[in-house]
């Protein structure tokens, strides 16, 4: 076992003490109970509003069901949700298998999100029944799909999606086994009852640790290839086979890290509320966003590095492809979105993580990570309003020959966008009340690896890391 | 009937302590485990680790789809042996792909079925056990065939510091 020891800057807080492990069993199941008035009302303001949204996404597929042009924004939204709900929980698993300490306690609120995943399934239904085949009006379109059956990408992103929800509460429950058995132990009513059924007689033997590595290891392993998968087939088929001429090898991968991007967001935010109004404070230490912080920091780069890679391919091509393509995403209809995506998910957040003394506080970190999510909101509906915008009598061209005019949000737009976003985050507040928004047992592992200590005349926390 | 004893310790030091104890005192490696509600380092109590074959089925899978590629590949393209582009019958860059998936996926099919087999199936009725652990308190549980051991494991749980020992 060896062990290092991580020095603070002289400014930087003092590492705080550690919780005895029957008082961290104790708060953290308590959190499961006694929400606040505050939180039920955000809880049933947010289920209506997903409410309103799912009858809102039914109306509009009877009203508009059979205009795929009118389908741009619920496109964005999945790719959003996908985004955000799909990248989340790698957090949960990336830095646990670098052996990051900083990251255990948190673990579970992004594993979380994996349930979040129903929210983006369901505003998938209605896309999938108006996503043209592959073969239309007796030609077959171009997709990467050359010799499949006709309604491949409609299977296999369903599909998919379907494994990467199941993939993320797999994920979610290996690692969950032990706080089951937590609150089987020292929870009461149905908490207790369902502690009891899901802990699957889990008493801690060394053979059950060993088993939970694994099986951590192994989901999140399985759910980072499928994660990529699926953001290769949404980005794809429901992207650029859906304008003639965008052809952008990088298009996939530039979404899957600002999916990944998105992600880390979206468990910075959920972090500083359950830190904030759950008075978690000794558990979720500064530590924790200083590191995420990092991480978001470094993604926000990518994401102009990935734009830049795509873009100067088309800029210097110049072939009437290119041109067309640029004109429909970038110059054309959706110039005012490209901005606003470009500085919200770029240029603001950057200038905001650059500082040490944000990454090593609470505020402007959640501050940025809102921007960041806006500015995805907003960047995804640069890409796939225009691709939706596309007539389907056009759809055989060899490039695109008239650039659609903007296509701008209907009511039910609004509606189903509010609703989605809604959903995901009822889904992860109510998931707060069934386990711990914390991993117990890693609070504690946290507690048993990380020894605060005086470092000279600093502070320093010990860290032990287990080969 | 299989009779097991439970001793309980608040602190990590007198429990590795205990199984120090039981190891001098003759008992079997396996007869005895201790029962935490984190995970503790690998040989932090001096407990037996036993060596898992984890890494056996990716590889065996892995030989297995290779294997099968390589035959499919060359069967189909010898079945049917169409000249492309002035090309190999057996052009092994068109076989690569399939030879990738096919490793892939039959190595990750076999580290599923690893991990299944390799942990085991739940025991649902997990016999002697305190509420405590889950707490931060350790267990050392061992379970005997023969009774009349049961009072020189009780020794040693009580020699090591042991603050409650249950029976069941």
């Amino acid at each position: 076992m060896a062990s290092q020891a991580v020095a603070h800057e002289a400014e930087h807080h003092a590492p705080p003490p550690n919780v005895d492990a029957d008082v961290v069993t104790r708060e953290l199941i308590a959190t499961t109970t006694g929400a606040s008035g505050r939180f039920k009302a955000w809880t049933w303001g947010l289920g209506i509003l997903s409410v309103v949204g799912i009858v809102a996404l039914i109306l509009k597929f009877i009203d508009q069901g059979d205009d795929s042009t009118k389908w741009g924004y619920v496109a964005a939204l999945v790719s959003f949700l996908l985004s955000v709900t799909g990248g989340a929980p790698m957090v949960a698993m990336a830095p646990v298998m670098a052996k990051a300490n900083w990251v255990r306690p948190i673990t579970r609120i992004a594993a979380l999100f994996s349930f979040a995943g129903v929210a983006t399934i369901i505003m998938l239904i209605p896309l999938v029944a108006i996503l043209p085949p592959l073969v239309t009006e007796g030609a077959r379109r171009r997709t990467v799909w050359y010799m499949a059956p006709d309604y491949s990408p409609h299977f296999w992103t369903t599909l998919s999606l379907v494994l990467l929800l199941i993939t993320g509460i797999a994920l979610f429950y290996s690692a969950a086994l032990p706080d089951f058995a937590s609150m089987r132990d020292h929870s009461t009513g149905w908490r207790q009852r369902l502690g009891k059924r899901l802990a699957r007689g889990w008493v801690g033997t060394d053979v059950q640790w060993r088993t939970l590595r694994m099986r951590i290891g192994m989901f999140g392993s399985f759910y980072f290839l499928i994660l990529v998968f699926v953001n290769f087939l949404v980005s794809t088929d429901f992207g650029q086979s859906m304008v003639p001429g965008w052809r952008d090898a990088i298009f996939p991968m530039y979404h899957t890290v600002s999916g990944f991007q998105a992600g880390v967001a979206g468990v910075v935010i959920a972090l500083y509320f359950s830190r904030k109004y759950m008075k978690l404070e000794k558990y979720i230490h500064l530590d924790a966003f200083w590191s995420l912080g990092r991480l978001l920091f470094a993604l926000t780069l990518l994401w102009i590095y990935f734009f830049y890679s795509s873009f100067i391919v088309f800029w210097y091509g110049r072939s009437e492809n290119d041109i067309a393509t640029l004109d429909l995403l970038i110059k054309g209809p959706m110039i005012y979105a490209f901005f606003a995506g470009m500085i919200l998910l770029w240029f603001v957040p950057w200038w905001i993580l650059i500082w040490n003394k944000v990454r090593r506080g609470t505020a402007m970190m959640v501050v940025g990570s809102f921007v960041i999510l806006i500015g995805l909101l907003i960047d995804r509906i640069r890409t796939f309003v225009p691709a939706w915008s596309v007539p389907g009598d056009q759809i055989h061209q060899k490039w695109l020959k008239v650039i659609p005019e903007t296509v701008w949000p209907d009511i039910f737009d609004i509606l189903i966008m509010a609703g989605g976003i809604s959903l995901v985050a009822f889904i992860v507040m109510m998931m707060t009340r069934v386990i711990p928004v914390l991993s117990v047992w890693q609070v504690q592992e946290f507690n048993l690896l990380a020894k605060p200590i005086r470092y000279m005349k600093g502070h320093a926390t010990l860290v032990a890391k287990p080969d | 009937m299989r009779k097991s004893i439970l001793g309980l310790f608040q602190q990590p030091e007198p429990a590795a302590d205990a199984m120090d104890g039981l190891k001098e005192a003759g008992f079997e490696l396996g007869t005895f485990d201790v029962l935490t509600g984190t995970p503790y380092p690998e040989g932090a109590f001096g407990e037996h680790v036993p060596q898992h074959r984890l890494f056996r089925y990716p590889a065996f899978g892995a030989i297995i789809g290779f294997t099968l590629a390589v035959f499919l590949t060359s069967v189909t393209q010898l079945a049917y042996p169409l000249v492309t582009g002035g090309k190999p019958i057996l052009s092994i860059f068109a076989m690569l792909i399939i030879m990738y998936e096919m490793t892939m996926l039959a190595g990750v099919i076999a580290t599923v079925i690893g991990i299944v087999i390799e942990s085991r199936l739940p025991n649902m009725q997990p016999g002697i056990y305190d509420t405590r652990i889950t707490e931060g308190w350790i267990g050392v549980v061992i379970t005997f065939d023969d009774e009349s051991k049961v009072a020189d494991a009780e020794s040693v749980l009580n020699k090591a510091g042991a603050l409650e020992i249950k029976h069941a």
